[in-house]
This record gives structure tokens, C-alpha cells and sequence, in this order.
């Protein structure tokens, strides 16, 4: 909120006019820490108790960012997008891409000087102090809650939409109870299941890269005319101009905040200096690029009020059009893996959250009690399910969307702010092994463009998403307020 | 780390011993077996303390809660293995996959061999399997190492391949016993037996149920790296007693 004018000592957040901000010539202890495990070892040695293995590879680290944001760019978002701002939401996807690579790199950064669990959380509760650190940290576990509840909606759509191919006719939309359902067998699962799952994960990014390239290289295709029919050339803008643009970006943004879960697992990756950056990145330009042509595909099938008629599945139909009924089989399997994915992936980061607020005695240490029969935490579980049964059920897609979004913009813009912040006070501990290029201008923009979006949402989403920082700062205030985290490990 | 080289033994430096990886899955309740200190009273041991933790639960979280608990679980055993006169150094970690963090350590300790622990009541008599001449020089420098200065009889045993003879297979047992004669091993305590198996797994277990311990090598390495790969791992299913896997040379990073 009051966050953009972060500028307690940093004044001009472009850096520009200040010749010691970013010299590269004295960057001083930064200078000599490319030795690229150097920083994992630092984290992950044995201060007595034990040391931690870390597991999750690039390839694993990519999964987790695709998987987590395809779901909604392309399986629930076209039809919604479409109807508010015509072929021109490819425009908003890809405004939302830019917004996300400003605050991926950045993020990077900052998540090679600390390659902790709990991600934005934790680099701004080190970077900027304990009180905004709980807004976010609070906030962020919020936000996956919301953004869990959305993805479950859009799973219970495409649950819905194979009743109807299967020609079997429901009294009422199936879509809200089975989101439901899926949100409680979502969250058994994490409690109970010890399998691993990242094989799994791994397995249905593929299936899902190969359908879509699949059925988009053919639709594009077609929509250019090579197959016969060339589409009629709709008008791109809307008859809002390009306010409708940006307010569809604020809305489809969720479909971005895959990037950063990235980092809540930022303590388990290999070779953080490496993968972390690559992972990030480039997961947010895949997921870009796919959604950008999806919805140029879709709005070359139908008119965009069409296709908004059709709602989440809309792509449904898109595939139905172009390839007949075994497209539409394609696509509702693809986003039922989809939304499956990114609902079970934004679960256990929510479980991370609460995790890593508890862990700095935020919120009671029990919240991050691990059951020891199954090595699951339990009550952090229970506190992102619980409440993300409870929102899915409302049904409201948008709604749930936009406040998942306002969340986590705020977070990126203050994980911006951070970097601003860091690179100006230069703290011994932060040596980042990856820098991010032209560090504090695409700090500052991606902060700017970050709170920017924020006010192209409905006015509700806005409300909600204040109310919640406010409740996350009355928190702090009553119960935090003796934690000291800037600067501590 | 805790690292402790008996102080009244100036003869043998760290070197000399053959180092010995000992996972434990502590925080399962699973504990230093009986009779592992006597096995590895002239080894360096790595005492490996893991736990294993589902994806759901970030590695940092199990540590926060059981890192105190499981450490001082470990450093028991390791004062055990020290009292019988082995150099001792622990590691805990947590991790999604025990395979990754087994094949990790024995890289970094360059670990010749590693137990699959269970219990025995004493160790008196060894089984030594050997396949054939490829690696036999690690197997010697672990036997060796391991029962030298004590009084313990090593069986070496082999079961032949198709085209092999009885006579080829006892000239190599018999360079294999020249070679452990060498490395200090006294004559009479080396037996030899060569056998025409069909199930050399089987074969092993049963000759095993009359010795205390068993030494045998690890899986085919083109099939896999893990240490409990099938062969030692059935052959300990079956034996019940330990089992120690001697580790393919690996490759210089």
C-alpha cells in the first residue's frame, strides 16, 4: 500500500542520479562470490543439526513454475478475457508476462542471496523488517489460499465439462461442488500420501507442453488461413480502448503467480545460484508465450462475446471447432491435469507459508509442527485447506482471482522494493550470486508496474485485499511486534 | 562432526582405514545393531543419520523440529563405534531421497564399502563373495583393513560362471588370498570355497546363515547406483545378518 514510496533513506528508486548506488566498481563483497555452490553450502551447513539434502533439480524446478501457473492462463482465463477485452486480451497475457519477468529477475536476485523456503516472505522480512514481512507473509498464504480456491473452481468446471461429453445431464452446474470436493481430497492427499509426487508433476507438465503445442501449432495454423478458412479479422481493441486492456491484465495476472513458488522451495533446489534464476524465467516466458498464442487461437475460432459465453471451458469448444470431438477430449484431459496441478502445487506452497511465518514466531510455532508418522505438517495443512474449501465453494472465479492477484502484487512489488533497498544498504550478508541486469531499474518499474495493475481491479477485490493486509498488520501488532527480522538468518 | 581417532593407536593413520558408510534412518527408531562395533572396530566409520521427509514438507522444517533429537541419537552411537576402537565421523541429514544422499556421502568420504546394518551376535567368521578380478583390489583393501589385526576367519567364495572351471575359479580365490596374505592377513585364517551355483543370490544367503557377516559387492553398475540394489539387498533380506557393500570405484567428478 504505502509501499511505493518506500523511500526511508533510498530516494530516487531508479538510481540514476546517485553515482554510489550501483557502481559496478564497488560492488565489494559481492565481487567474489560466483563460486556457484559456495552459497547453498553456506546454507545448508551442519550448524549442529543436521544437514538438508537438496533434491529438486532445474528440470524439477521448471515443473513447479509451469505447473503452478498453466492452469489458469489456459484453461480457465480465454473465455473470461476474451469477453472483456476482445483479441486484445493476448495484449493483456502479454502485459502480465512483462510485469512478471520485471519481478522474476529481481526476485532471482534476491532469492540467490537467501535460498530459503518461504521465498518472497522471507526476502522481504530480511530486506525491509518485521512489519511489512508479516503483511506479506500472512498476505502471501492468503493469496495461495485464494489462488488454490480459483484453480479448484476451474477444476471442478472441467470435472463438470466431462459429465456433459459423456452426455450425461446434471440438475445443477457441477462445477462448484466438485471444486469442493477436489479441495478436500487435495488436501487429504498432502496429510496422507507419501509418494512422490514430483515425478508426477514432472509427468503431467510434458503431457500438458505437448497437447497444447499440438493443438496450437494446428490452430494457429488454421487461424492464419494455411488450412482454408481463414478466420474473420475481428476488431483487436475493444470499445473501451485499452482501459479494458489493463483491467483484463490485473485480472488474467494470476495466471503468473506460478514464478514465485519457485522460491518458496528455494531451500530444497540444487545449485540455487544456477537453477533458481533459469527456472524462474524461464517458466514465466513458456507460460507467456503459450498464452499469448492461446488466446490469438481462441478468438480466431470464435467472436470474443462467444467465447465468453462458453466461460472457464471455453477452450473446450476452440478445440471442438477446430478438431471435432477427440480436440475437445484433448483438452478437457489437458486442463483437468492443468488445474489439478496448480491446485495441489498453490496448496503445499500455502502449507510453506504458513510454515515460514510460524517459523519466525509470527504466528504460533505449532502451525509448523510436523506429524512425525507422516512427516507431513498438519496443521499448516489444515490451515490452507481449510480455508480454501471454504472460498472455492463461493464459486465467485473472478472475484477469487483478482484477490489471489492483489496479494501477491503486492509482495512483488515490495520484494522490488527490497532489492532497491538491499543493493542501497549493502549488508555483509548480501552476496547474491546472481544479479539481476540493470538491478534497480527493473526494480524500480517492476515495482511500479506491480502496484500499478493493482488498481485496474474491480473494486471489490481491492477491498478484500486490503482488509486482509490491514487483519495481517493488526496481527502483527498484537502479536509480533517483539520479532526482530531485518537482517536475520 | 565428531571425530575420534583413538589416540593409542599411532600406527594406523586415518587413511589406512578403510572407510565404511553406516546409514541409519535414526528418527524410525533405527539403531546402532549388535555387533556392528565389533564388525567395525578397525574402520572410519561415516555414520550417516537420515531422515526421510515427503515433498510436502520443506527439508528445513523436519530439521527445525528433529535436528536436536536425531543428533544426539547419533552421537551415542558414534561414542559405540569409537569405545570398540573405530574413528568415527557423523552426518545428519534430511532429505527428500535417500538414494541422492547415500551415493552424496559416499563420493565425499570415498567410502569403500557400506553396511546394510543388522545384527549379529558375534564376529568371528566372514563371508567374502567375490564375482570375479574387475574391482577385486577394493574388496581386499576392506577385508584387509577390516579383520587384519584381529582373529576373525575369512571365507572367500565365488560361484562360477558358465565357462569357467573349478580350477579357474580356485587360482583366482587363490591370488585373492595371496593378495589379503600380503596385506596382513594371516594364512590359516583365509578358507576358500568355489561352487558351480545356479542362483549365485540364493547361493550366498545359504552360505551366509554359517558365517557372521557377509561382504559382497554392489549391483551390476550399469543397472543402477543405489546401494541397496537387489543382489545385497536380498542377500541381507534372507542372511538377516550384515551385510556390507563394497562400492564400485567412482568416477572423478
Amino acid at each position: 500500500m504505502d509501499a511505493p514510496n518506500g523511500s526511508d533513506g533510498s530516494g530516487d528508486p531508479n538510481g540514476s542520479g546517485v553515482p554510489d548506488a550501483s557502481g559496478p566498481g564497488i560492488v565489494g563483497p559481492a565481487a567474489e562470490v560466483d563460486v556457484p555452490d559456495a552459497l547453498a553450502d553456506v546454507v545448508d551447513a551442519d550448524t549442529g543439526e543436521g544437514e538438508l539434502e537438496r533434491t529438486i533439480g532445474l528440470t524439477g524446478g521448471l515443473a513447479i513454475g509451469i505447473g503452478t501457473m498453466i492452469g489458469a492462463g489456459i484453461f480457465v482465463f480465454p473465455g473470461l478475457a476474451a469477453e472483456n477485452a476482445g483479441p486484445a486480451a493476448s495484449l493483456s497475457f502479454a502485459i502480465g508476462a512483462v510485469v512478471a519477468l520485471l519481478v522474476a529477475l529481481p526476485t532471482s536476485e534476491l532469492a540467490t542471496a537467501m535460498p530459503r523456503s518461504g521465498g518472497g516472505y522471507f526476502f522481504i522480512s530480511r530486506g525491509l523488517g518485521t512489519a511489512p514481512g508479516a503483511i506479506v507473509g500472512l498476505g502471501l498464504w492468503l493469496g495461495l489460499v485464494f489462488a488454490s480456491a480459483f484453480y479448484l473452481v476451474g477444476l471442478g468446471s472441467y470435472a463438470g465439462q466431462v459429465f456433459l461429453e459423456a452426455g450425461i445431464a446434471l440438475p445443477v452446474d457441477p462445477a462448484v461442488p466438485l471444486g469442493v470436493a477436489f479441495g478436500v481430497g487435495l488436501t487429504a492427499l498432502s496429510l496422507f500420501g507419501t509418494e512422490n509426487t514430483a515425478s508426477l508433476q514432472n509427468g503431467i507438465v510434458m503431457v500438458l507442453l505437448v497437447i497444447l503445442t499440438l493443438f496450437l501449432s494446428y490452430g494457429s495454423l488454421d487461424a492464419l488461413g494455411v488450412f482454408g478458412t481463414e478466420s474473420t479479422p475481428e476488431r483487436f481493441f475493444p470499445p473501451g480502448g485499452l482501459l479494458p486492456v489493463l483491467q483484463t491484465a490485473a485480472l488474467v495476472f494470476t495466471s503468473y503467480l506460478g514464478f514465485a513458488q519457485v522460491a518458496t522451495v528455494a531451500g530444497d533446489i540444487k545449485d540455487p545460484s544456477r537453477n533458481l534464476p533459469l527456472a524462474m524465467v524461464a517458466s514465466v516466458l513458456v507460460v507467456g508465450v503459450f498464452y499469448v498464442v492461446t488466446v490469438f487461437v481462441a478468438t480466431s475460432a470464435f467472436g470474443s462475446a462467444r467465447l465468453g459465453e462458453f466461460g472457464e471451458t471455453a477452450m473446450v469448444e476452440v478445440a471442438r471447432e477446430f478438431i471435432g470431438f477427440p480436440g475437445a477430449i484433448a483438452i478437457v484431459i489437458a486442463g483437468l491435469l492443468a488445474t489439478f496441478s496448480s491446485a495441489n502445487a498453490s496448496i503445499l506452497s500455502a502449507s510453506r507459508a504458513v510454515y515460514a511465518v510460524s517459523r519466525d514466531d509470527l504466528i504460533p510455532a505449532a502451525a509448523s509442527r510436523i506429524n512425525l508418522r507422516y512427516g507431513t505438517p498438519h496443521v499448516a495443512l489444515g490451515l490452507a485447506g481449510g480455508p480454501i474449501v471454504v472460498l472455492a465453494a463461493t464459486g465467485q472465479v473472478e472475484l477469487l482471482a483478482e484477490v489471489a492477484s492483489f496479494l501477491h502484487l503486492v509482495m512483488y512489488g515490495l520484494i522490488c522494493v527490497a532489492l532497491i533497498r538491499l543493493r542501497r544498504e549493502r549488508p555483509d550478508w548480501y552476496t547474491p550470486s546472481f544479479r539481476c541486469p540493470a538491478g534497480l531499474a527493473v526494480a524500480g518499474v517492476g515495482a511500479f508496474a506491480s502496484f500499478a495493475l493493482i488498481a485496474f481491479m474491480q473494486p471489490a477485490s481491492i477491498g478484500i485485499g486490503i482488509a486482509v493486509m490491514v487483519a495481517a498488520y493488526g496481527w502483527y501488532r498484537y502479536y509480533g511486534t517483539d520479532v526482530e527480522l531485518k537482517g536475520r538468518f | 562432526m565428531t571425530d575420534t581417532t583413538p589416540p593409542d593407536d599411532p600406527t594406523r593413520t586415518e587413511s589406512d582405514r578403510p572407510a565404511v558408510l553406516v546409514p541409519l534412518e535414526v528418527l524410525e527408531g533405527e539403531s546402532l545393531p549388535t555387533g556392528t562395533a565389533d564388525l567395525l572396530a578397525n574402520a572410519h566409520v561415516v555414520l550417516l543419520g537420515y531422515h526421510v521427509i515427503p515433498e510436502q514438507t520443506a527439508a528445513e522444517q523436519a530439521r527445525a523440529q528433529f535436528g536436536e533429537v536425531a543428533m544426539s541419537k547419533l552421537d551415542e552411537f558414534a561414542g559405540t563405534l569409537a569405545d570398540a576402537g573405530a574413528s568415527v565421523e557423523t552426518r545428519l541429514v534430511f532429505t527428500h531421497d535417500e538414494g541422492t544422499t547415500v551415493d552424496r556421502l559416499i563420493y565425499e568420504h570415498d567410502c569403500l564399502a557400506v553396511l546394510v546394518p543388522n545384527s549379529t551376535e558375534r564376529v568371528e567368521s566372514v563371508l567374502v563373495a567375490l564375482r570375479g578380478t574387475v574391482g577385486v583390489g577394493r574388496n581386499t583393501r576392506l577385508v584387509a583393513g577390516l579383520f587384519a589385526e584381529s582373529d576373525v576367519e575369512v571365507t572367500l567364495y565365488h560361484a562360477l560362471d558358465e565357462n569357467e572351471s573349478i580350477a579357474d575359479g580356485e587360482s583366482f580365490l587363490n591370488g585373492v588370498r595371496a593378495d589379503l596374505v600380503e596385506r596382513g592377513m594371516a594364512p590359516d585364517r583365509i578358507g576358500v570355497v568355489v561352487e558351480d551355483a545356479d542362483a549365485a543370490v540364493d547361493a550366498i544367503a545359504g552360505h551366509g546363515e554359517s558365517h557372521d557377516a557377509v561382504v559382497m559387492g554392489e549391483t551390476d553398475p550399469s543397472v543402477t547406483t543405489f546401494v541397496f540394489g537387489m543382489p545385497s539387498e536380498q542377500v541381507a533380506e534372507r542372511f538377516l545378518g550384515p551385510v556390507l557393500v563394497v562400492q564400485r570405484e567412482r568416477p572423478e567428478e
